[in-house]
């Protein structure tokens, strides 16, 4: 996977959000009601006290003021409550659409393609690395533009109040991209110092953990032990020296941030004492000098507030990087061919699965595998095919699945499109969910009855494995503390084909790897499901398998002929 | 909240620090709240002096205390701020530090049976997440919460100096109320879904792996479609748990801070009762309202600390279940043979907790110099057995006498660490002129020869620079550096071809020469030289 450049993760950002852009627009425009509440706090606190104390006007005359007051905070309230809610939710939406979007990468990369990657990487990107958008959708973004809304109404406010002392805070506007910038380096920097030092440690500590058996043995924990404090302390004294600078960004916002609010003190204290001769300073009052000081911090605090939340926005970069590599991954390979999905229903084909004029290139290759590939197999055959061990015999039932599309040619199944049927598939993993054995089997065929469950499962020889237990069929299959060894789970995957009564059976080498036990019910499944009239196609070696076969094909190097 | 007391004990052994750290935020906190409120006061007073001036009634105005106080704390606000970020995520990493070594010394005290479950990747990076969240308890939590109820009394304090008793009391009820409805509220009602989030996570971790893991055969059922729907339906519901507990936090957030804001309103509505009898002056009236409205910023960060508490117990009730002992003795006793024996095992049963027994009535008595092989395939209970004679796991019944040992465990594990760190883990006092004998021993001697650092050689993430071969060479040249007498081996030449097999088999033999040796494979071609061999059923 090579990683996309910043600029293309966050255009996917703003693409996502833009389905709902209505719940972010909604969050911003709650934040700027609060914030407008908040200026008519101010607005009124500031008269209440310049009518009280320079006017002498009787704190009686001034109950509607105050009631006004009161009633400012409580919108003001109500604002920053329903401002998270829906911000909240919108973060909600928007990794369902993320977590959708993946999904359907996964379909469309197929299962070929899926089975190279690590379940467990896959899991953490739909899980994980989608949570950590959670932070820039419902904190950064809308406090972002915030950021830049609230500023500017205080800002017209206070022009129109007194431009002298606007323009005292306009002088720290141009500085204030200058102050995003900054924190946003100093945030970047660390972010990612943090995260490194933090992950080195957890890597050590982990590393030891996971040897602890081996440190037991050899009596040597207490020495490991003083290694981890002694190489934390190590990064620790390392992570410091960068962090000292890294703050310094924060603390020059802070330092702006106090010395507005020190200058404006000061200037309106003195223009009030007449002492300045200049400008609006004479008109100047209790009222605007005080509203003018109490809006000075509400003008910095969505930038300080912002600051809080830009690690939100370095950990959603971080992650949506990933999540595009991974998005694109698939794009990069052929595109889904389109043979797959246009083979029409053809008439007399009902009774067969053919190949026809196949060409198969696998991607990254030069030479096609298969070339020109003809074969036809009647309905009901029980079909080995054989060969060495990368000739091509996944390949083949990987094409009659339709996992993987032609460069040319027509594959039909029983006269439809590979895939379009539901078709039986035995893996050399068995696969089974947390969960019931009659959950393991409507998995599948979520219409079984819970006869033909029994019977399925008695069929491949986990009958007593089942009915041992409690609850039948609805106990868990893995309680008692014991999963399933591999025979086992693949039995269960066998079962699944019992049960859903497909035409068409595909099976990659399914007796590999098992103990004899396991290989003989398989043997025996499958003859039993041969003899009942299914297809059933199968890459193996084992002489008893090709013994069972009604027709064995050897596959080599990109050659198909009956052996 | 039981489940933190362990982590809260260890947090304190470091009081001094977090006393010096709440003081600079204090400061932090103080110069803020400070600054305004004075500001505000200075401003009245000018503007009153200012009128009187103008009707041309003289009077002096002291420009220059106020002047400065507004500067200082313009300044302290900034450099405490400063200070207070650095000191206190020293603290942290500190922290972090203490934590993983007081949970790594507890885990190591415990034996294997505890910890049977405890080798998946994924319970690892929980347990990192689980640490790393208990390392800021002090930064989000305590320190916050405690310097919120210490600056709260301040200002009552300064409420009641100024205004009234009665005033003050008031205040201190409704930022009570405030502080109650930030924090402990805010956690009761939080509590269990963000404890159970880590659960739903987890759980919804492993359907997406089934998923993957199952996607062929789920694409042959068409069935991705319709279980991915359902996948997605359980990320919502989590989520939406998440948006529920987001939105409490929020709505608390807002109550807070309206009380905040009332009891300025009130401060001032009071306030004017007392300037209008001529108790207070005009600009001690502005002063109080503006020093609680600057509480807001301190309460502002407490609803979010405590919403994510349930997690953070959560985090601490998962590391406490994992690192307690599993009831038994921690250390397996086991008794010193009579004098001509190296271990004798008599009538053993092997059985992990919860399974069927491994292997029942097992003899062995293995003579001093002896070599005993065992064979048997795999999943015939042969490594349960050898980890049972090697003491690693209790025999569930029997009795089992034997002599020191040193033991190589099936699984080949290799620290992220030097060549050297990792050889003398079997006997810290080893050469130089030992290591690279028993290097090679086993022929890697040549091969870490050439290394531009020799036996400083870094050998990566668990080894991951050696082929498989080689790495368990290491861990073999590991064991054989350890004087022990009696020896167990089990599967000694995983990965390795016949032709090494056998010359590094012939060395072992001489080196090993007049220790007890009991070895463990699956077939003959794969042990070492033995004196007799067992076969296991």
């Amino acid at each position: 996977m090579t990683a996309p450049d910043q600029r293309n993760v966050r255009r996917w950002l703003t693409e996502l959000a833009a389905g709902n852009r209505r719940w972010i627009q909604g969050a911003v425009l709650t934040g700027t009601l609060a914030g407008i509440a908040t200026i008519v706090q101010m607005v009124l606190l500031a008269r209440i006290i310049h009518l009280g104390v320079l006017e002498g006007v009787p704190a009686s005359q001034l109950t509607g003021l105050f009631v006004a007051l009161v009633f400012t905070l409580i919108v003001r309230a109500v604002f920053q409550g329903l401002q998270t809610r829906l911000a909240a939710q919108c973060s909600k939406r928007i990794r369902r659409s993320a977590r959708r979007q993946i999904h359907r990468r996964w379909q469309a990369s197929g299962p070929v393609a899926m089975g190279r990657e690590s379940p467990g990487a896959l899991a953490r990107e739909w899980i994980d690395h989608v949570e950590a958008l959670h932070g820039y959708y419902a904190r950064f973004l809308p406090q972002m533009q915030l950021s830049v809304i609230v500023p500017l109404l205080i800002l017209g406010l206070v022009f129109w109040v007194d431009w002298l002392a606007a323009t005292f805070l306009l002088l720290s506007a141009p500085l204030i991209p200058l102050f995003m910038a900054l924190v946003g380096m100093g945030a970047e920097k660390l972010n990612q110092q943090h995260f490194k030092s933090i992950s080195r440690l957890s890597g050590q500590f982990l590393d030891k953990v996971r040897g602890l058996t081996t440190l037991q043995l050899f009596g040597q924990t207490e020495p490991a032990a003083n290694l981890i404090a002694r190489r934390s302390d190590q990064y620790r004294v390392v992570t410091m020296k960068t962090l000292k600078v890294a703050f310094l960004s924060s603390a020059v916002l802070e330092f702006f941030a106090s010395v507005a609010i020190a200058v404006i003190a000061i200037y309106v204290g003195f223009g009030l004492l007449g002492y300045i001769s200049f400008g609006p300073a004479d008109e100047l009052t209790l009222f605007s000098g005080l509203l003018i000081l109490l809006l000075a911090p509400e003008f910095f605090q969505p930038l300080r507030t912002l600051s809080q939340f830009y690690h939100d926005r370095a950990a959603a970069l971080g992650a949506g990087a990933e999540i595009l590599a991974r998005l694109h991954q698939g794009v990069e390979g052929p595109p889904p061919r389109k043979s797959v999905q246009s083979a029409p229903a053809a008439k007399g084909y009902e009774h067969v699965v053919t190949i026809d004029n196949v060409t198969l290139t696998h991607p990254g290759d030069q030479l096609p595998w298969f070339r020109n590939l003809n074969l036809t197999i009647e309905k009901g055959q029980a079909v080995a095919l054989t060969g060495p061990s990368g000739g091509g015999k996944s390949s083949l039932l990987y094409l009659l699945a339709g996992f993987l599309a032609p460069d040319s040619g027509e594959i039909r199944v029983f006269g439809q499109a590979p895939g379009k049927a539901g078709f039986g598939w035995l893996g050399q993993k068995g696969f089974l969910v947390h969960g019931s054995w009659a959950d393991n089997l409507r998995l599948t065929s979520p219409d079984a009855s819970d006869i033909a469950i029994d019977t399925a499962l008695r069929r491949v020889g986990l009958g007593d494995l089942v009915n041992g237990r409690k609850d039948g069929i609805y106990s868990e299959v893995s309680d008692q503390g014991r999963g399933l060894s591999g025979g086992e789970a693949r039995r269960l995957s066998l079962a699944r084909i019992f049960v859903a009564d497909y035409d068409l059976i595909l099976l990659d080498e399914p007796t590999a790897g098992l103990d004899s036990a396991s290989e003989i019910f398989i043997l025996e499944s499958l003859r039993k499901l041969s003899q009942s009239g299914k297809t059933l196609i199968f890459s193996t070696h084992h002489h008893a398998l090709l013994a069972l076969a009604d027709r064995v094909l050897t596959v080599d190097n990109g050659e198909v002929a009956d052996a | 909240m039981r489940e933190l007391t362990p982590w809260l004990a260890l947090i304190s052994r470091r009081p001094w620090r977090l006393v010096l750290g709440g003081v600079l935020i204090l400061a932090t906190l103080v110069s803020g709240i400070a600054l305004l409120a004075l500001s505000g006061w200075f401003i009245t007073d000018t503007a009153i002096a200012g009128i009187l001036l103008a009707a041309g009634t003289q009077v002096a105005v002291n420009l220059y205390v106020p002047g400065g106080g507004i500067r200082f704390f313009a300044v302290s606000r900034t450099v405490a701020r400063y200070l207070e970020r650095i000191y206190n995520h020293d603290t942290v990493l500190r922290l972090l530090m203490d934590i993983r070594v007081a949970l790594f010394r507890k885990l190591a005290s415990t034996n294997r049976v505890g910890q049977s479950k405890l080798s998946g990747a994924q319970w690892l990076s929980r347990l990192t997440s689980d640490v790393d969240a208990l390392d800021t308890i002090y930064l989000r939590v305590i320190a916050p919460a405690g310097l919120a109820a210490l600056i709260t009394l301040l200002v009552t304090l300064l409420a009641w100096r100024l205004f009234s008793g009665t005033v003050a009391l008031v205040l201190l009820a409704t930022t009570t109320l405030s502080f109650v409805l930030a924090t402990a509220i805010v956690y009761v009602r939080t509590r269990k879904p963000s404890y159970r989030q880590a659960d739903r996570q987890e759980a919804l971790r492993t359907a997406v792996v089934e998923h993957i893991e199952g996607f062929a055969e789920l694409r042959a059922a068409g069935r991705t479609g319709r279980h991915g729907a359902w996948l997605l339906r359980q990320a919502h519901r989590m989520n939406s748990e998440q948006v529920e507990i987001d939105s409490r936090v929020g709505w608390h957030q807002a109550i807070s801070q309206l009380l905040i804001n009332l009891s300025a309103v009130f401060a001032l509505w009071a306030g004017y009762a007392l300037f209008e009898s001529g108790a207070i002056s005009g600009p001690v009236l502005v002063l109080l309202p503006i020093a609680i409205l600057g509480l807001a910023e301190v309460y502002s960060m407490l609803p979010d600390a405590f919403g994510k508490l349930g997690a953070t117990v959560s985090s601490a009730a998962r590391l406490n279940r994992d690192v307690s002992p599993a009831g038994k003795a921690d250390r397996i006793a086991v008794d010193e043979p009579s004098e001509e024996m190296a271990l004798v095992a008599s009538d053993i049963a092997v059985r992990h907790e919860g399974f069927a027994p491994v292997l029942t009535h097992f003899d062995l008595t293995l003579a001093r110099g002896e070599r005993i092989g065992i064979l048997g395939r795999s999943g015939s209970g042969k490594s349960s057995l050898a980890d049972t004679l090697a003491g690693l796991l209790p025999p569930s019944r029997g009795k089992l006498a034997r002599q020191a040992c040193v033991y190589l465990t099936q699984q080949t594990v290799l620290f992220d660490d030097t060549l050297r760190a990792n050889l003398v883990l079997g006997n810290p006092e080893a050469s130089d002129a030992q290591m690279w004998q028993v290097l090679e021993l086993v022929e890697l001697g040549e091969r870490f020869a050439r290394e531009q650092d020799q036996l400083d050689t870094w050998l990566g993430n668990t080894g991951s620079r050696l082929s498989g071969g080689e790495a368990r060479r290491v861990a073999l040249a590991r064991v054989l550096l350890n004087p022990a007498p009696l020896v167990i081996l089990d599967e000694p030449f995983t990965g390795l071809d016949a032709d090494t097999r056998g010359r590094i088999s012939k060395r072992l033999d001489r080196w090993l020469e007049g220790r007890s040796v009991l070895s463990l494979a699956h077939g003959s071609e794969t042990l070492p030289a033995t004196d007799r061999v067992i076969h296991l059923g």
